[in-house]
């Protein structure tokens, strides 16, 4: 048989060059071992579980580990991670991080019932964006934008090219290394479509069948899915770009809105009001019924215009209201901002950064989470959780139990409690009264700077609220099944700002060390915006985005711990509650519940997400 | 592209096959690829899976079979857990539930269907594969477990580009199409035939060649078959394909025929094959049964064993 080994081929040979340059893929060793791998450190809590940098033996190369533990799931392995998978392992773009491989843990004594921890390997990236703009010792030069965004735009077209929405584009899904890569991460959301791909000029063409509007980042989000547009288009990816190109000049998101309706507001007052002209069919979404603004200029010239009128251009192609004519990444790459002096910078010759990674961050932060070079969101898997670096520390005694979640996405147990697990919604346990609030008002400061919602939750927005019953339905059903313990959750509960406090309590101590954020702008303003009651509510809502994402499994933990330590005050307590039943599922959750019928059956959740 | 090949065993895990499978008889070997895959078959046809997940399903059965033992697990719950897995990331998933009740019911028929076997006149009773709660719950757990020992063998690998959909794509090229409907739907469909045949190929064709060479290889075939005839010179360069290859194909698919009749001779009337009926001919073959449940012998006391029953045959 010949094919194994192939005969040297004449030159010009296609067939022999086009082998040579495919991603070795041939063949399938299993999975290498964690000790392959030498553990240099923990880079912090990802969105679903820790990541570690470690160093491989093999190659020498640094990598970061993501572990995706195996848990007991009822439906074997987490789903979201196999499509993630399967998906980066088809894709092999400089800028689109890729996937190197996975390592299992085998546990010392098998059994059964404990399954192997499984990793996935990719690339050390020394930043994500969203690290980065928060680090006050950092200043992004416009070359150097111009340098992100054109690697950003490549990626994006591969993706798109290749059939793939990314549906969650964020400043913190973007990994970057010391050299001046960028590289797109957390493909957690992503999925393939099916209509042709964008072709030059066309913008994000016409899409032919519904998919689900419960996708992307809140803040990042388009208005045609804060509308709930079903047969959306990669043009869904480009408004994100838009967000993430805008942060970058201002160096905070630039629509950080708290809840699905103040987002279309100050989207609106960003980008002027949608009319039939600059957003043909708009009256007709979904989410549009009895939406009434006030007429209102745009203003992104004027907000933008420290940055020149060619990133100004550029600005109001990617954040188009009209979605059939947002600028697709083919024709955003052949924007003259990037012809235009400044040139761009080469990757090669950027500055090399402060290590501004996460624990760097943390010192700024306070609780970031996601180490920069895992993905946070999605990667694996559904929600994204907290951002990380929710403190949910480690060797918390409380945390423990989180073997016995059965949470899909996994991270049981043997590893305490990461913050952020992308899927649920997490209660988390009451800190020490005093901590509180000070991390809270930390929090707060920070948080909106830049990752705050990692994925936002639905729940505030009114025109959610048809869906917000299958979600809450859905959580407390298996909270129910979950703990039996769990005090009762009503909805006119207190603002659930506690609640989440409490993951705090263990990080308590660290946040403390962080500086004061004097540097940044006081982002108290946007949480007045909000229509909600002031109070300590604005935070908690915000603090929400976060935690909401993690599932289960942590919500129990945190309600173990609320059960172990009886310190915390009538307040907290009330909050807590208040914040379960209303909270919000983050989006992914919600995607998931949304999807779903039958909320007993997560298999069919899973089917109907991998179908939209 | 890497959404249009395969990754392909390596000549040693081939070659390392005869001993990651020992003592088990080469025959017998063939005999157990070849019918789980035809399980699989048989469950996705009643799970009503599309073609295409059923083939993957296959794909990944022999992939994992090259890494793991064949006799590590029972065959029925392997190829349950890769159709299971297979579904499961695809636009069809299917329940475990559904999946453990076809294989439950498959296991219980006194006879694995087949077209030579005449169809039992009486339906089988219901009570024979009824699978209650518990049984479920043991069955599931177990092929979970199988799952994650898969998805460790392949190391994720769950992707396989199958070349169903670029032989459409090559008849429409070799202008097939443009023949009478009659004769160009015999050739598409031989084509397809030969395609899916030779995923129960115990020569593992989908391990070793690349889609490209399945597909036209299976063409070539069909088009001989049916009396079509193709364009002179060697059309198969343009699908990359060479003519030693073509040819390798070409007679692997061919040989399926006998084998499948000498199987047939072999386990006609049988149940499903498992890992008890291949120990038992692996008895009357006069070999040593002990192996294979799951354990795996080190090579010490593989060696410790022979060296007793050498002794013991030479002591009697």
């Amino acid at each position: 048989m010949e094919t194994p080994t192939h005969p040297p081929s004449p030159p010009g040979d296609f067939v022999a060059f086009a082998r040579e340059h495919t991603r070795p893929q041939n063949r399938f060793v299993g999975c290498s071992r964690i000790t392959d791998y030498e553990i240099l450190g923990k880079l912090g809590e990802g969105t679903f579980g820790e990541v570690h940098r470690a160093k491989s033996k093999k190659t020498g190369a640094i990598v970061a580990l993501k572990k995706i533990l195996m848990h007991n799931e009822k439906d074997g392995f987490p789903i979201t991670a196999l499509r993630e998978i399967k998906l980066l392992k088809l894709l092999s773009h400089p800028n689109v991080l890729k996937l190197e491989e996975m390592a299992v843990e085998h546990h010392s004594k098998p059994s059964a019932k404990k399954r192997a921890i499984m990793y996935m390997v990719t690339p050390y990236m020394d930043h994500d964006l969203s690290g980065l703009l928060e680090n006050p010792g950092i200043t992004l030069t416009e070359p150097q934008i111009k340098c992100y965004m054109l690697q950003l735009l490549e990626g994006l077209r591969y993706l798109h090219d290749n059939h793939i929405l990314h549906r969650d584009m964020k400043a913190a899904n973007l990994l970057i290394s010391n050299k001046g890569i960028l590289q797109i991460a957390d493909f957690g959301l992503a999925r393939h479509y099916d209509e042709p791909v964008p072709v030059a000029g066309c913008g994000g063409g016409q899409a032919r069948r519904d998919y689900t509007s419960l996708v992307v980042t809140r803040w990042y989000r388009p208005p045609e899915l804060l509308l709930h547009l079903r047969k959306y288009t990669t043009a869904i990816d480009m408004w994100g770009v838009g967000c993430v190109f805008g942060e970058m000049l201002t160096g905070k998101p630039i629509l950080a809105g708290d809840s699905d309706a103040n987002q279309l507001k100050i989207i609106f007052e960003l980008v002027g009001t949608p009319t039939d002209e600059n957003m043909p069919g708009w009256r007709n979404l979904p989410g549009a019924e009895g939406l009434k603004f006030p007429p209102h200029p745009p203003t992104i010239a004027q907000r933008f215009r420290e940055a020149g009128s060619g990133a100004i251009s550029l600005l109001n192609e990617l954040l188009k209201l009209d979605w059939k004519k947002r600028v697709n990444a083919i024709d955003a790459l052949k924007h003259p901002y990037f012809r235009n002096a400044p040139l761009p910078a080469r990757a090669g010759d950027l500055p090399v950064m402060e290590d501004s990674h996460e624990l760097d961050r943390r010192k700024f932060r306070g609780q970031k989470a996601a180490p920069p070079p895992a993905p946070k969101g999605g990667t694996v898997g559904m929600g994204v959780g907290n951002w990380g670096g929710e403190p949910t520390a480690n060797g918390h005694a409380g945390f423990g139990n989180g073997d016995n979640y059965a949470y899909r996405q996994q991270n049981g147990g043997r590893y305490p409690p990461h913050g952020g697990h992308r899927n649920g919604v997490p209660p988390p346990p009451p800190p020490p009264i005093d901590d509180r609030r000070r991390a809270w008002e930390r929090h707060r400061d920070d948080r909106p700077d830049t990752r705050l919602p990692p994925r936002p939750p639905p729940a505030d927005y009114p025109p959610y609220d048809g869906s917000r019953d299958r979600p809450d339905g859905y959580r407390s059903r298996s909270r129910d099944l979950d703990r039996d313990r769990a005090p009762p959750r009503s909805r006119a509960g207190a603002p659930s700002v506690d609640t989440y406090i409490p993951s705090y309590g263990p990080d308590g101590g660290r946040r403390d060390d962080r500086p004061p954020r004097d540097d940044r702008p006081p982002r108290d303003d946007r949480p007045l915006r909000d229509d909600r009651p002031p109070r300590d509510d604005r935070l908690s809502r915000e603090r929400d985005d976060r935690p909401r994402r993690r599932d289960d499994r942590d919500e129990r933990r945190h309600e173990n711990r609320d059960r172990d330590r009886l310190d915390y005050d009538e307040r907290s307590r009330h909050s807590r509650t208040r914040s379960r039943s209303r909270s919000p599922i983050r989006d992914r959750e919600r995607e998931r519940v949304r999807e779903r019928e039958p909320l007993e059956r997560p298999y069919d959740r899973d089917r109907d997400v991998y179908r939209r | 592209m890497a959404h249009l090949t395969n990754p392909l065993a390596t000549p040693s895990q081939l070659y390392a096959l005869t001993t990651l499978n020992s003592p088990l008889p080469i025959d017998l070997q063939h005999s157990i690829r070849f019918y789980t895959a035809r399980l699989t078959q048989a469950a996705g046809l009643l799970l009503r899976l599309p073609q295409d997940i059923t083939a993957q399903a296959n794909v990944l059965l022999y992939r994992y079979w090259l890494v793991d033992p064949l006799l590590a697990w029972e065959f029925s719950d392997v190829s349950a857990a890769t159709l299971y897995l297979t579904a499961k990331i695809s636009a069809s998933p299917r329940t475990l539930r559904s999946i453990t009740n076809v294989y439950t019911y498959l296991l219980s028929l006194p006879t694995f269907p087949s077209p030579t076997t005449p169809a039992p006149t009486a339906p089988p009773d219901p009570e024979s594969y009824y699978l209650s709660e518990t049984a479920y719950t043991t069955y599931r757990n177990r092929l979970l477990n199988i799952e994650g020992q898969i998805l460790n063998a392949l190391s994720f690998t769950t992707h396989v580009s199958l070349p169903h959909p670029l032989a459409i794509t090559y008849l429409q090229t070799l202008s097939i199409f443009s023949l009478p409907p009659a004769v160009s739907t015999r050739v598409a469909k031989r084509t397809i035939a030969h395609l899916n045949t030779a995923l129960l190929s115990p020569q593992m064709l989908y391990l070793t060649h690349q889609p490209p060479a399945l597909a036209t290889a299976a063409i070539y075939l069909a088009a001989r078959e049916e009396g079509v005839k193709l364009p002179d010179g060697e059309w198969w360069t343009v699908f990359d394909v060479e003519r030693e290859e073509l040819g390798f194909l070409c007679v692997g698919m061919r040989s399926l025929e006998g084998f499948v009749e000498e199987e047939r001779r072999r386990w006609e009337g049988r149940g499903v094959l498992t890992r008890e009926g291949v120990r038992g001919e692996m008895g009357k073959l006069g070999l040593n049964n002990e192996v294979g449940n799951g354990v795996e012998e080190d090579e010490e006391s593989q060696m410790a064993r022979l060296l007793d029953e050498k002794v013991g045959a030479v002591s009697t």
